[in-house]
């Protein structure tokens, strides 16, 4: 019974999740697309410095050195955890051998060891993360459900992942780790267009925005007065 | 829920004048933003930004106002939450789908004003985007917030009747300076440069075809005459070609603070002055804002590559200390000097080293603030607030906190500011703490350096 639990969730579940995942990420990636061709094309001022944007997008990767950055922690806890999360699904050995069976693809593995290392980094600076942000009242009075929730499904994806993967540390039955490995991530999948996890997609593209967004177009401001149906007076 | 704050601050809002609405507030408040959102470039923007935001609180370390109040009201994330919030309840298919199913609600006057106390407890210094991992820039934000709101009648009295004064009045400039008023003042200063100087310095009103075409912060007029001297003699020690329309002479841009359409008529003024006098290029004085406001939206509202090309004072007194044009007696200043970053020529790295190394070619003791340039403090008067004499208090004791320890910290003798509105409020900063300080512009002690008569005599200090 678990195995047919099992090979619905690597199978057809999978499959369902990814398409999720890759249609709400291709809707969301037109929509910025299409409104950042369109500030463009209304902007007063075309120049754009590409080299300076992408350098001053790039410098938003390195984690906060500042002298007095009280923060520091945490940002660096935060670059270490996206580091595991991006590196361990997509080169590990079980994965990838999925990916082969399902679609002939395969690539390079990451060698266990490394695997299980930045699968604990993952876990411990998740929950690093995710103890900050519940005992600083800064990041605590501004959460929402969703910036609990997501960390919490990406612990148990990894704590999952990592006792599946060494039966023997697992106090819990094989094939119920399993389930709740695929489970977990197969949620994730699905919640990453419709949640903060959008910034999968939309983050390379933050500073470009807002570059665009204050080239202010120059008749804007004539018309909204004119749909306003408001004089041009102070 | 929030937490109660460690220190609440409620501040009555008798400083906004708010014209008779006609109507239902947060309805006019959603037509504005749906006209704003038909029409200018912010909607794409506004989804992305409702996407990004982690909601980590990591702009909170770097917030002014928040490191004094402690009060999670004043987290820059939860600032621009309030109109996010706004926009996806009544203009994201998601928020709308919520709201049909869930019963969301409609847009509160609370709301409304919630807003309207948090967009102005905003300097707008942008100091937060730095340290955000998702780039959001909580200052553009504040800006947009404003801008709804001031379309409904809800601005600071004291920035309607500046601006009102200068795209409507007869004098054209927020400080209401007649024409007459102004060339006096420019004979005045004349005067008082060959008393100090021994020099006829001229400041050459409605010369044609002048490289320059000068634009101090008008204020300067009745406050700053000091660093007008300045301007003018670096520019005759310099042999420049300048000039002052007495047409339009207002470098102030309020529109920077609260709406683009503001800001456009008022850069146009600038143009137009500059192509009657077939100017070639745009100066601006000692003024953080409306150097940044000519810089940026001079190409954006006056056609791009077109426009004349706008210069900070602080840019052209370097290239002519560098070109030899210039040269500063190191000994005039023997006091302890520091110097403080205005956020609008500073944040986005525009002008942090040129005014360093004009001081340093001729002030030995000089000291930095900690932490600076870039990641400066903001005086706590920016975004406009300190023309708002009704939130002194605040200002100084609340956004201007960190900056007031800045400069005790330094224990600097005069603190140079090269912004009208950073001149006002670290005045008043340095009266409010009881910090024993001066505050003056670059320009004024560049012009007590110069020796006019003999103005390439000093070698200056070594680097």
């Amino acid at each position: 019974m678990e195995w047919e639990w099992l090979a619905f969730a690597k199978g057809p579940l999978f499959r369902l999740s990814l398409m999720v995942m890759i249609l709400g990420l291709g809707r969301l990636l037109f929509i910025a697309l299409a409104g950042m061709v369109q500030a463009y094309r209304r902007a007063g001022n075309k120049g754009l410095d590409g080299a300076r944007i992408a350098r001053q997008t790039a410098a938003g990767l390195i984690p906060s050195f500042r002298p007095d950055g009280s923060r520091f922690i945490y940002s660096t806890g935060s670059f270490l955890f996206h580091v595991g999360l991006i590196i361990v699904p997509l080169f590990l050995h079980g994965h990838i051998q999925l990916w082969e069976k399902g679609i002939g693809l395969s690539w390079p593995a990451l060698p266990m060891a490394w695997a299980d290392g930045l699968s604990l980094l993952v876990i411990v600076t998740g929950a690093g993360l995710l103890l900050g942000r519940i005992s600083y009242l800064q990041s605590r009075s501004i959460s929402r459900p969703q910036d609990f929730l997501l960390p919490i499904f990406i612990l148990l994806t990894f704590m999952t992942g990592v006792l599946a993967s060494h039966p023997h540390w697992n106090p819990f039955p094989y094939q119920s780790t399993l389930l709740v490995h695929m489970l977990s991530g197969n949620s994730l999948l699905v919640l990453v267009p419709f949640s903060k996890l959008a910034h999968v997609i939309l983050w390379p593209f933050h500073h470009l925005a807002t570059e665009l967004a204050w080239r202010f177009p120059p008749e804007a401001g004539s018309r909204i007065l004119s749909t306003l149906d408001k004089e041009d007076k102070v | 829920m929030l937490p109660p704050a460690k220190k609440a601050f409620h501040q009555p809002y008798s400083f906004f004048i708010e014209g008779p609405v006609g109507e239902e507030r947060p309805r006019r408040f959603l037509e504005i933003f749906a006209a704003i959102l038909k029409h200018s470039n912010y909607r794409f923007l506004l989804d992305i930004y409702s996407r990004l935001a982690a909601k980590c609180g990591r702009c909170s370390v770097m917030c002014p106002v928040y490191e004094a109040t402690g009060d999670p009201k004043d987290v820059p994330c939860h600032r621009s939450e309030l109109l996010l919030r706004v926009y996806r309840r009544h203009f994201s298919l998601g928020g709308m789908l919520y709201g049909k199913v869930f019963g969301s609600g409609f847009l509160t006057d609370a709301e409304i004003d919630a807003m309207a106390e948090a967009f102005y407890r905003c300097t707008a210094c942008r100091r937060c985007n730095l340290e955000c991992p998702m780039g959001i820039d909580h200052g553009l934000i504040t800006r947009l917030g404003r801008y709804i709101l001031s379309e409904m009648g809800i601005v600071p009295k004291a920035l309607v009747v500046a601006v009102r004064e200068q795209l409507q009045g007869p004098t054209r400039n927020t400080s209401a300076i007649p024409e007459r008023a102004l060339v006096d003042s420019c004979e005045f200063l004349e005067e008082e440069i060959r008393d100090a100087k021994g020099v006829d310095v001229k400041f050459p009103l409605n010369v044609a075809d002048a490289e320059y075409i000068f634009f101090a912060p008008v204020s300067d007029y009745l406050m700053e005459a000091d660093t007008l001297m300045g301007n003018a003699a670096v520019l005759h020690a310099a042999g420049v070609s300048w000039t002052v329309g007495t047409g339009y002479f207002d470098a102030i841009n309020y529109g920077l603070f609260y709406n683009d359409h503001l800001l456009g008529r008022i850069a146009r003024q600038l143009v137009e002055e500059a192509r009657r006098l077939r100017s070639r290029k745009i100066l601006i004085g000692e003024c953080g804002h409306a150097s940044r406001a000519a810089k940026i939206f001079v190409p954006n509202f006056c056609g791009g590559e077109q426009a004349p090309p706008v210069v900070n004072c602080l840019e052209l007194a370097w290239k002519l200390i560098e070109e030899g044009r210039l040269k500063l007696n190191p000994q005039a200043i023997s006091q302890r000097v520091t110097y403080h970053d205005p956020c609008n020529i500073a944040r986005n790295g525009w002008i942090v080293d040129p005014p360093r190394r004009i001081i340093k070619s001729f002030i030995r003791n000089f000291v930095e603030m900690s932490p600076r340039g870039v990641q400066n403090y903001c005086c706590g008067g920016g975004g406009g607030t300190v023309s708002v004499d009704e939130i002194r208090k605040f200002r100084t004791g609340v956004g201007g906190k960190r900056k007031a320890e800045q400069l005790r910290a330094t224990g600097a003798e005069i603190v140079i500011a090269p912004c009208a509105n950073c001149k006002k409020q670290l005045r008043e900063i340095i009266q409010d703490h009881g910090l024993a300080m001066e505050v003056k512009g670059l320009h004024d002690l560049i012009f007590t350096a110069l020796d006019l008569k003999n103005p390439g005599s000093y070698p200056g200090i070594d680097p």
